[in-house]
């Protein structure tokens, strides 16, 4: 255990050092974790002791008490702080695709998908080829493509079905001639639905994929 | 390796004195036989109030069930405290234990004693009363760009004393615990897109593990907590991806045009399981770590397998079969493929260090609740104490 805890820590720190990310390490506002209970009791428990040891069984069968929180019976944490710092300075490994978002330029273009289904319909494929007309018109924009499901799917499933919706797109922007480096993906899952009801009348406006346009001459100015 | 050995050995040879003691059949051989395991009757008394309730609950989800002393074969006396005391006979009345738990407060105590008669009454399972979960919670409000707005929660494994960890008014998801530390991984929104963070529940600091264009999401960390695997799309198609625990060297495991989703891996570390799915329908495929060819596992003819999750002990898989609609059920398949075993409603199940209790998400009138679900018994608890809608229970362990 001491050799992950080593392990741990060494790549902690690695962590912090390759990524550069200026983590301030000292907590802010120590917050007990559990809570001090109500009648101000400590959280620490102590270990447990005979009251009375009945015919056969000593205290060497092995049934040890449970000592309170220690790595093995509980990853249980004692102590547990908030985030010490905003991650809004988080840096990004590709810049272009944040800053001021423009979601209404291409609002009318959001492409809608059949239950279960990553593949563009034959009825939606004009809105694609209408983005690929406005990037290649507007060189400087940057495209990031929102995959949505509709709730009717695990959530880990969910997550890959939005994906694939949005690489679908992705392709075919590619296959359009728009260059690969312009367009993002991103999967919102059923995170973001656009009609929150429980019926196939939301859920049909749930399973679409959304245009997002940064940067450039298209998020300024527009 | 070989200490690893040893140490089963001498847990095997402690649980089989134990089950030549007590006269019992372990759970183990309950469950290799392919019986479903049977609810062990237990008495309770001296106990009122919060200690009452939670050693009920504690036993309940531990394969317990409670009922009068002339049906029990276990008897449980004690009293409330201070401290909670506890004295456990068997049938015939001999004392199996009987002590006294100070420090803590009462709920803690009872804790600790329901661990005690998990040990003494079920040959070779561990107790799992004082463990933690990790989770999403849907406070109910919409964020920036219409956003559901998810944080992601600590609780005690019962639903009390629940922690608000993060607070981004934002999508946090997929949380992962790194074993045995108090390091919790996730994926957030906050920098305007999705980013996995590793964020040290000593000190409260996040760090950026994972930031690459497109899908990231899944993190899962390796037992011995020195790797992760990941869900990242940087490669054209959602793949599988395995690195070191800080998001260096992430190299590509799986390189398919299906989508894959929701790593876990073995408890050797070996093998990771994973969901892979193309053009509606999912399936799960084991593949070595390392990289090499997916093999799918079979589930015995179960379509729609998704969210596997491996049990610690290396036995099970658990996993979501997705029906059409919102009909979810999760079933158990033995680690090396065979017949499926359903085991009630839910979705989303993450092992307790006990390899028998998974915690489950459950769907109720629009919202989501956690549910402890025995994997033997098909008993199910509901963790009620927590408000708002629930979701991606992580079991710390």
């Amino acid at each position: 255990m001491k050799q992950f805890l080593t392990v741990g820590w060494t790549s902690m720190l690695a962590a912090a050092l390759l990524l550069g990310a200026g983590c301030k390490t000292k907590p802010k506002n120590l917050t007990a974790f559990p809570a001090t209970d109500a009648r101000g009791g400590s959280a620490e428990l102590g270990s447990a002791r005979p009251i009375g040891v009945g015919p056969g069984v000593g205290s060497g069968t092995g049934l040890g008490p449970g000592a309170g929180f220690g790595p093995g019976t509980t990853a249980g944490p004692t102590n547990i702080t908030p985030p010490t710092e905003p991650m809004d300075n988080v840096p990004l490994p590709t810049d272009p695709f944040t800053g001021p978002e423009d979601r209404e330029t291409l609002k009318s273009n959001t492409v809608y998908f059949d239950f279960d289904k990553s593949t563009v319909k034959k009825g939606e494929q004009a809105k694609i080829a209408a983005v690929a007309d406005y990037l290649k018109a507007h060189q400087d924009a940057k495209l990031q493509v929102e995959g949505h499901c509709d709730e009717r799917g695990t959530e880990g499933y969910n997550l890959a079905l939005g994906e694939r919706r949005a690489l679908a797109i992705r392709e075919s922007l590619i296959g359009l001639g728009v260059p690969a480096a312009n367009i993002t993906t991103v999967t919102l899952g059923e995170s973001r639905p656009a009609d929150v009801g429980h019926d196939e009348s939301a859920w049909s406006k749930n399973r679409r994929a959304e245009f997002v346009l940064f940067g450039g001459t298209a998020g300024a100015v527009r | 390796m070989e200490k690893a050995l040893r140490g089963w050995l001498g847990i095997a040879m402690t649980s089989l004195a134990a089950c030549v003691a007590l006269g019992q059949t372990t759970f183990d051989a309950i469950v290799d036989g392919g019986k479903a395991a049977e609810l062990v009757p237990i008495s309770l008394s001296g106990y009122t109030g919060e200690v009452e309730a939670t050693l009920r609950f504690d036993l309940e989800v531990a394969g317990f069930t409670v009922v009068s002393p002339d049906r029990a074969s276990l008897v449980l006396v004690g009293k409330n405290g201070s401290p909670v005391e506890g004295t456990l006979q068997d049938k015939g009345r001999r004392t199996l234990f009987a002590r006294a738990y100070p420090g803590g407060n009462a709920r803690l105590q009872a804790h600790a004693l329901a661990d005690d008669v998990v040990t003494a009454g079920i040959p070779g399972q561990k107790g799992i009363a004082r463990t933690k979960i990790a989770f999403k919670l849907e406070p109910g409000r919409r964020g920036a760009r219409g956003d559901v707005i998810s944080e992601i929660y600590l609780s005690d494994y019962d639903g009390a004393n629940p922690f608000q960890l993060t607070q981004d008014g934002t999508i946090n998801r997929s949380p992962a615990w790194q074993p045995g530390l108090k390091t919790l991984y996730y994926t957030s929104f906050k920098p305007g897109r999705p980013c996995i963070f590793s964020h040290d529940l000593a000190s409260g600091a996040r760090s950026p593990v994972s930031n690459y264009n497109g899908m990231n999401d899944g993190a899962a960390l390796s037992p011995d907590g020195s790797r992760i695997a990941l869900v990242l799309s940087r490669s054209g198609s959602p793949d599988i991806w395995v690195g070191s625990v800080n998001g260096s060297g992430m190299r590509q495991v799986t390189k398919t045009r299906e989508a894959e989703s929701s790593p876990c891996w073995s408890p050797d570390g070996r093998m990771l399981c994973f969901a892979s799915s193309e053009g509606g329908g999912s399936r799960l495929m084991v593949v070595d770590a390392n990289g090499g060819t997916p093999k799918a596992l079979a589930t015995g003819g179960i379509r729609g397998a998704t969210e596997p999750d491996w049990s610690p002990d290396g036995r099970w898989i658990a996993f979501t079969r997705m029906g059409r609609g919102e009909n979810f059920e999760v079933y158990r398949v033995p680690a090396g493929g065979g017949e499926a075993v359903a085991l009630g409603a839910g979705e989303d199940p993450s092992w307790a260090p006990n390899s028998r209790t998974l915690a489950v998400v459950r769907r109720k009138g629009g919202g989501r609740k956690l549910s402890l679900l025995d994997a033997f018994t098909k008993q199910a608890k509901d963790l009620k104490t927590i408000s708002g809608s629930c979701g991606q229970p992580s079991w710390a362990r």
